[in-house]
């Protein structure tokens, strides 16, 4: 019993950190100009900027996507698509969009580049060195954006000081249960955690589906290729541009991540992957993950012990409690999840809770089709093909053909 | 080249995504050309009968309805990707024995087809219509329940109806196809999303329905790919 109030007071404690989130969403979702344009009353300036658009594979809804870019509604700005070679399907894609919108200044770079680890970097790099506006945005293929979004982006860089200003992101359009998930876990974790870090901690926690910089910035932070080593490459700029001494902004501009037909496969190697770097990057400060996971926490006691009346009504008195908040940021954010699917939010902290401790015992990560060792900040190296190593991957890949 | 699929099967038959949805999963990947080809299956099996009791087929009484959806999904798809969709039926002669069990793609069809005619009136009345007339998975598959093999042990009776023959179907590939040197395409069979990602055609032709279906029947300029994401 004595174990049962340990984790309860974990799990308040868990739950006073998300009622903290909510409050931290709450602030930045109650700014005005929320996706309505309406901050063009102010008097600013509206600088060219350089879209680069790093394209590898099909993502979901890729052609809404990239055509969300074409219709955006700001003075001046291009598109660069991205990609590592012709035959990637997406090139198939960027060509149609290029041919639909021919007064729109878009260009394709296909260069097969291979600096560093990173995929998403190294196919940056070429479009990167094509860009001709000092202000360089870099976005996702998996994004889908208003017409507005430029505009807003755009606004705190009027600012002094200010070097990168990046956004919040929700999940939309889940049409599987893997997307589903997904999708609750961007609108319930890594929403309120980003919002959590910037307005207590004033930790900037970029996210690289959507960052603004100049090019001056980047360069005196070493450049593009100073991250081509690195899986968190989005996290890294945003904390050298801190260190720098410029300002890291979180715009309230809630910009859409799609995600339709993910398998719950994908979801599980995703989050492996992003914890695998958060441990690796936050070392000890991981642990709050497990605490401010409510859920688990307070399901920890029924799984390792037996249960009982008052271990389960408390599982399910938090579990209910966490959906609630998740379905309260869900509205906030307008996500068009349907309200049942938060019934499943649970479900999804308890294989989060699970997957939390997959990065203690294992540092190789598997993205884009090749396998990494990860080290501290998240920097690359590659997989050996000989070794102990190897025989970790061979084993993983055998279950995961296996479980194919 | 031309990115093609020629063998989809959306709501309307056994596929598990809706008409609307389908179009977009493929214009949202870039493909060029696709029809939409749901089953019409025999109603004069056991097989037959419990597709038309849960609704897995489309049927005279529907088909004009079915083709009226093509068309008018057709017009957005062109619209807003550029893509060519071709109404088009499955013939399903499904039998407890592979052996006698055939699928047909009938492309470019414009009136019902039913699938309990015999294979001469079904080709016959299918070249009256001008549609293409394509030989579906003919030979043994990796799953063996989905093998249909009629067709093929009856080659030299109606491979002069046949204007192409399935050479890839998803995963898998019927070399003998190719030893005998009939005109061929791929197609991906598509019943789910992930079956989006598998062999496909491409044309080297204009993006129109009298060009696509001569480059076929010519069987010149077709290639075929896997292709994944």
């Amino acid at each position: 019993m004595e174990i049962f109030w340990i984790f309860t007071g974990i799990t308040i404690l868990g739950l006073v950190g998300y009622g903290l989130q909510i409050f931290a969403v709450r602030s930045y979702i109650s700014h005005p100009s929320l996706n309505s344009g309406e901050g063009d009353s102010l008097p600013r300036s509206f600088p060219p900027i350089s879209i680069l658009k790093p394209l590898k594979g099909l993502d979901d809804n890729l052609f809404d996507n990239l055509e969300s870019f074409c219709m955006l509604d700001y003075p001046e700005y291009e598109i660069i698509f991205s990609l590592q070679d012709f035959n990637d399907p997406a090139y198939k894609v960027a060509r149609k969009i290029k041919d639909k919108y021919p007064d729109r200044d878009i260009a394709i770079v296909v260069e097969h580049c291979e600096d560093g680890l990173n995929p998403k970097v190294n196919n940056l790099i070429p479009a990167y060195r094509v860009a001709k506006h000092q202000h360089i945005l870099i976005s996702d293929s998996n994004v889908m954006v208003d017409k507005y979004y430029l505009r807003e982006i755009s606004m705190p860089m009027n600012e002094q000081g200010v070097g990168l200003v990046s956004n919040l992101i929700k999940g939309v359009g889940g049409r599987s249960i893997g997307s589903i998930l997904e999708n609750l876990h961007m609108n319930s974790f890594v929403m309120g955690s980003v919002c959590f870090l910037d307005k207590f901690l004033k930790m900037p926690c970029v996210i690289g589906k959507s960052m603004l910089m100049k090019k001056r910035d980047i360069e005196a932070i070493g450049g593009l290729k100073a991250y081509k080593d690195v899986l968190a490459e989005d996290y890294m700029i945003g904390k050298m541009m801190q260190e720098s001494g410029k300002k890291v902004v979180l715009s309230s501009y809630v910009i859409n991540n799609v995600n339709h037909y993910w398998g719950i496969i994908k979801f599980i190697n995703r989050h492996t992957r992003w914890g695998k770097l958060r441990w690796k990057i936050g070392g000890i400060k991981y642990l709050s993950e497990l605490i401010g996971n409510t859920v688990f926490m307070s399901v920890l006691p029924i799984m390792l012990w037996e249960p009982s009346k008052i271990t389960v009504s408390f599982a399910l008195l938090v579990a209910l409690l966490k959906a609630s908040g998740d379905f309260y940021i869900g509205r906030r954010a307008a996500s068009d999840l349907n309200p049942f699917f938060y019934f499943l939010s649970p479900l999804k902290d308890i294989v989060i809770g699970l997957i939390w401790f997959v990065p203690l015992v294992s540092n190789t990560v598997l993205w884009r089709g090749h396998r990494f060792i990860i080290e501290k900040d998240s920097v690359l190296f590659p997989c050996p093909e000989n070794g102990f190593w190897s025989w970790r991957y061979r084993i993983a890949n055998a279950i995961r053909e296996h479980l194919a | 080249m031309l990115l093609c699929d020629f063998h989809i099967h959306t709501k309307y038959s056994d596929g598990s995504v809706e008409l609307r949805r389908t179009i977009d999963l493929f214009g949202q990947a870039g493909f060029d050309v696709i029809t939409i080809t749901d089953h019409v299956v025999n109603g004069d099996s056991s097989i037959g009968k419990i597709a038309h009791r849960f609704g897995l087929s489309v049927k005279a009484d529907n088909f004009d309805g079915y083709i009226s959806n093509i068309r008018h999904e057709a017009q957005r798809a062109w619209d807003k990707y550029g893509m060519l969709v071709i109404p088009g039926v499955e013939i399903t002669k499904n039998y407890v024995s592979s052996d006698k069990s055939a699928h047909i793609l009938i492309i470019d069809i414009k009136e019902f087809i039913p699938a309990c005619w015999s294979y001469e009136k079904i080709f016959l009345e299918a070249k009256q219509q001008d549609a293409l007339i394509i030989a579906c998975h003919p030979h043994h598959m990796s799953d063996m329940s989905r093998s249909t093999l009629y067709l093929w042990n009856n080659r030299d009776k109606y491979a002069r109806y046949i204007d192409a023959w399935e050479v890839a179907n998803r995963d898998d590939v019927f070399n003998v196809i190719s030893l005998k040197k009939y005109p061929y395409i791929a197609n991906s069979d598509f019943h789910r999303t992930r079956h989006l990602y598998s062999w496909k055609t491409l044309l080297n032709c204009e993006k129109n329905t009298g060009s696509v279906k001569q480059c076929i029947r010519h069987n010149k300029g077709v290639a075929i790919t896997l292709f994944r994401s």
